[in-house]
C-alpha cells in the first residue's frame, strides 16, 4: 500500500513538472541547438542558395575582426563599470533605507520607478535630455563648454560612459532592493553584539556587515552582470551602436547581423559567444559566492 | 535596535529623499514634455516653465491607434503571465516536493534559462515561427516570452514551495484528499503571495519587452513599446508627442508596481535567499 502511494506520488509530480520541462526544451533549448548548428554555416536568409558549411570560420571572424572585437570589449567595459557603480550606490542607498519604517518603505517604492518603466522609454528620455541642441542637460553642458560640442551621446569618446550612467540610473534601485533584502535578513544579535562591544560605525560596517553580506552581494552581482551583459534596449534607441562602433555591444551586433541583415550563421555564432561569456561570468561569481558562504557559515 | 538619535534619522531620511527625487527627475521631465506646446519644447535655451496644453495627446491619438496598441500590450503580457504561471507553478511544486536527487539540478537548469541572450535563441525561433506561420502574431511573442518567464516562475516557486513545510499537504492526503486537491487547495493558497510576486514580474517583463515583439509581430499586432520606437524614428513626431505616447507605456506598469510594492519587494527578497 505504502509503495503504491509513493509510486503514484512520483508519477503525479512527474506529470506536474513535465509540461514546463517539455515547453522549455521545445521553445528554448531546441532553437538554441539549432543556433549552434547554424553557427557553423555561412547562411544568409537573403541568399539561401549560397549556404555553405564553414566550420569554425564564423567564430574565428568574431575574434579576428577589429569591429567585433570592439563590441566584445565594449560589452565587458559596460558590464564591469555599470555593475560596480550600481553596487556601490545601491549599497549606500540600502544602508540608508535599512531602518524599517513607513517612511523608508514609501521612499523605496518610489525609488524603484526607474527599474519598472520600459527600458526603451529610458533610452528615449536620456536621448532627449542629452541632445546638445534642445536637451535640458545637453544644451547647458554644451553652453558651458563641458564635453563634446555635438552632445555626449554622439561622441565616440563619451557615448559608452553615458550609457553606463544611464544603466546605473535605471538599475541601481533594483540593486538597492536586492541588497536591502540581504541586510534585513542579517542576524540581529550579531550586529547588536558589535554595538555593545563599542565598535564604531565604520568598524561595524567593514568587520560585520560587509562579510555577512558577501553572499547577497555576489548574488546581486551575478544577477545584474547577466542582465548588463545583454544590454540592448537603451543602446539600440540612443546610439544604435555608434558612433564608429564605440557603443556596439555583443547583443547589438547579434541583433543587427541576424535580424536586420539576416546573416543567420554569423549572428548565431555571436549569440553563442555571448551565452558562453555569460555562463562563464555567472559560474565564476557563483563559485565566489559558495566560497564566501563556506568562509562565513562553515558549510 | 538600540535607540538612535533623532538627528541621525532626520539626516538619513533627508538624504534618502533627496536621492530618490534626483532619481525621479528624468521621469518627471518625460511626463512634463507631454504637456508642453511644441514650440516650447524646442526653445533655446531650454526652459523649465511652460503653458500646459493637451495638444501633444491630441497629436498622439491622431497619429496612433493608442487603444489598439495598449490592447496588444495587454494581450501579450496577460497571455504570457497566465501561461507562465500555468506551466511554472506546478513545475516549481513538483521540483520542491520531489525526493529525487536531480530535482535541485533541474531547478538550477530553469534558473539558467534566464541567462540566455535573446539573439542566441531568437533567430532560430524566428525561422521556426516563420515556417509554422505564426510569425507576425501575438502568439509568436507570447510563446517565446512564456518560455523565458515560465522558467523563472518555476525557479521562484521552487523556493517558495521549498520553504513551505509539507505537513499540511501530508495531513490532507492522509484524510483522503487527492494529490491534485492537496496541491490546489492546500499548497497553492499557502504560497499565494509568491504567485502574485511571480505574476507581477511576468507582467513587468512582457509589458516592457520590446526586442521580441519588434521582430516577431507585424504592424497590426505590435504593442506600445514597439510603437514608441516607430514614433521615434518618424521625423514629424516631436518629443512631446512621444512623451504623450510614453504615458500609456509607463504609467500602467509604474502604478501596478507601486500598488503591489509589497509583492515586488518580497519577490526580490525571495530571489536572494
Amino acid at each position: 500500500m505504502r509503495t503504491t502511494f509513493s509510486d503514484r506520488r512520483k508519477i503525479f509530480l512527474f506529470l506536474m513538472a513535465a509540461p514546463a520541462v517539455l515547453y522549455v526544451a521545445a521553445v528554448g533549448l531546441w532553437p538554441l541547438a539549432q543556433g549552434i548548428g547554424y553557427s557553423f554555416y555561412k547562411y544568409n536568409l537573403l541568399r539561401p542558395a549560397r549556404t555553405q558549411f564553414v566550420g569554425l570560420q564564423n567564430y574565428v571572424d568574431i575574434f579576428a575582426d577589429a569591429s567585433t572585437r570592439t563590441a566584445i570589449l565594449n560589452t565587458f567595459q559596460f558590464t564591469l563599470f555599470s555593475v560596480a557603480l550600481q553596487l556601490v550606490l545601491g549599497f549606500a542607498l540600502a544602508l540608508l533605507l535599512w531602518r524599517d519604517s513607513r517612511f523608508n518603505r514609501i521612499v523605496l517604492a518610489f525609488l524603484l520607478i526607474p527599474s519598472t518603466i520600459t527600458p526603451l522609454v529610458v533610452g528615449l528620455i536620456f536621448k532627449a535630455m542629452l541632445g546638445a541642441d534642445y536637451g535640458i542637460i545637453g544644451f547647458f553642458l554644451a553652453e558651458a563648454g563641458i564635453g563634446p560640442r555635438t552632445g555626449l551621446l554622439t561622441d565616440a569618446s563619451t557615448a559608452l560612459w553615458v550609457l553606463i550612467l544611464i544603466d546605473c540610473w535605471e538599475w541601481t534601485p533594483l540593486m538597492t532592493l536586492i541588497l536591502l533584502a540581504g541586510l534585513k535578513a542579517l542576524p540581529g544579535d550579531v550586529l547588536e553584539a558589535g554595538r555593545v562591544d563599542g565598535a564604531t560605525g565604520w568598524q561595524r560596517f567593514h568587520m560585520l556587515i560587509l562579510p555577512l553580506m558577501l553572499p547577497s552581494i555576489f548574488l546581486a552581482l551575478t544577477l545584474r552582470s547577466m542582465d548588463a551583459f545583454r544590454v540592448f534596449d537603451s543602446v539600440f534607441v540612443t546610439t544604435g551602436g555608434g558612433p564608429n562602433d564605440s557603443t556596439n555591444t555583443l547583443m547589438m551586433l547579434g541583433v543587427k547581423e541576424g535580424l536586420q541583415f539576416f546573416n543567420v550563421g554569423f549572428a548565431s555564432a555571436v549569440g553563442n559567444v555571448t551565452l558562453l561569456f555569460i555562463a562563464l561570468i555567472a559560474t565564476g561569481l557563483l563559485l565566489v559566492v559558495r566560497r564566501a558562504d563556506v568562509r562565513i557559515n562553515g558549510k | 535596535m538600540a535607540r538612535v538619535s533623532t538627528r541621525r534619522i532626520v539626516l538619513e531620511r533627508t538624504t534618502a529623499l533627496v536621492v530618490t527625487i534626483l532619481f525621479l527627475l528624468p521621469v518627471c521631465w518625460l511626463i512634463s514634455t507631454a504637456y508642453k506646446p511644441s514650440n516650447q519644447i524646442f526653445s533655446v535655451p531650454p526652459r523649465l516653465t511652460f503653458t500646459p496644453t493637451l495638444d501633444q495627446f491630441r497629436a498622439a491619438f491622431a497619429l496612433f491607434d493608442v487603444a489598439a496598441l495598449v490592447r496588444s500590450s495587454v494581450i501579450i503580457s496577460l497571455g504570457t503571465t497566465l501561461l507562465s504561471l500555468l506551466l511554472g507553478v506546478p513545475a516549481g511544486y513538483a521540483l520542491a516536493r520531489s525526493r529525487s536527487r536531480y530535482s535541485a539540478g533541474f531547478a538550477y537548469f530553469f534558473l539558467a534559462i534566464r541567462m540566455i541572450p535573446a539573439v542566441a535563441a531568437l533567430i532560430p525561433f524566428y525561422l521556426m515561427m516563420r515556417d509554422i506561420g505564426l510569425l507576425g502574431s501575438w502568439w509568436a511573442v507570447i510563446v517565446f516570452n512564456t518560455m523565458l518567464n515560465c522558467a523563472f516562475v518555476t525557479w521562484m516557486m521552487f523556493s517558495y514551495f521549498k520553504a513551505l513545510p509539507p505537513d499540511m499537504e501530508e495531513a490532507a492526503l492522509t484524510d483522503g484528499c487527492t494529490q491534485m486537491g492537496a496541491f490546489w487547495k492546500v499548497a497553492v493558497p499557502a504560497v499565494r503571495s509568491g504567485i502574485i510576486a511571480c505574476a507581477l514580474f511576468c507582467m513587468m517583463f512582457s509589458w516592457n519587452d520590446f526586442l521580441h515583439p519588434m521582430f516577431l509581430t507585424t504592424l497590426d499586432a505590435k504593442p506600445i513599446s514597439v510603437a514608441l520606437l516607430t514614433a521615434y524614428g518618424t521625423k514629424d513626431i516631436t518629443w512631446g508627442t512621444l512623451g504623450a505616447l510614453a504615458h500609456f507605456s509607463t504609467i500602467p506598469i509604474v502604478l501596478m508596481a507601486l500598488v503591489m510594492n509589497r509583492y515586488f519587494v518580497q519577490g526580490a527578497t525571495n530571489g536572494v535567499q
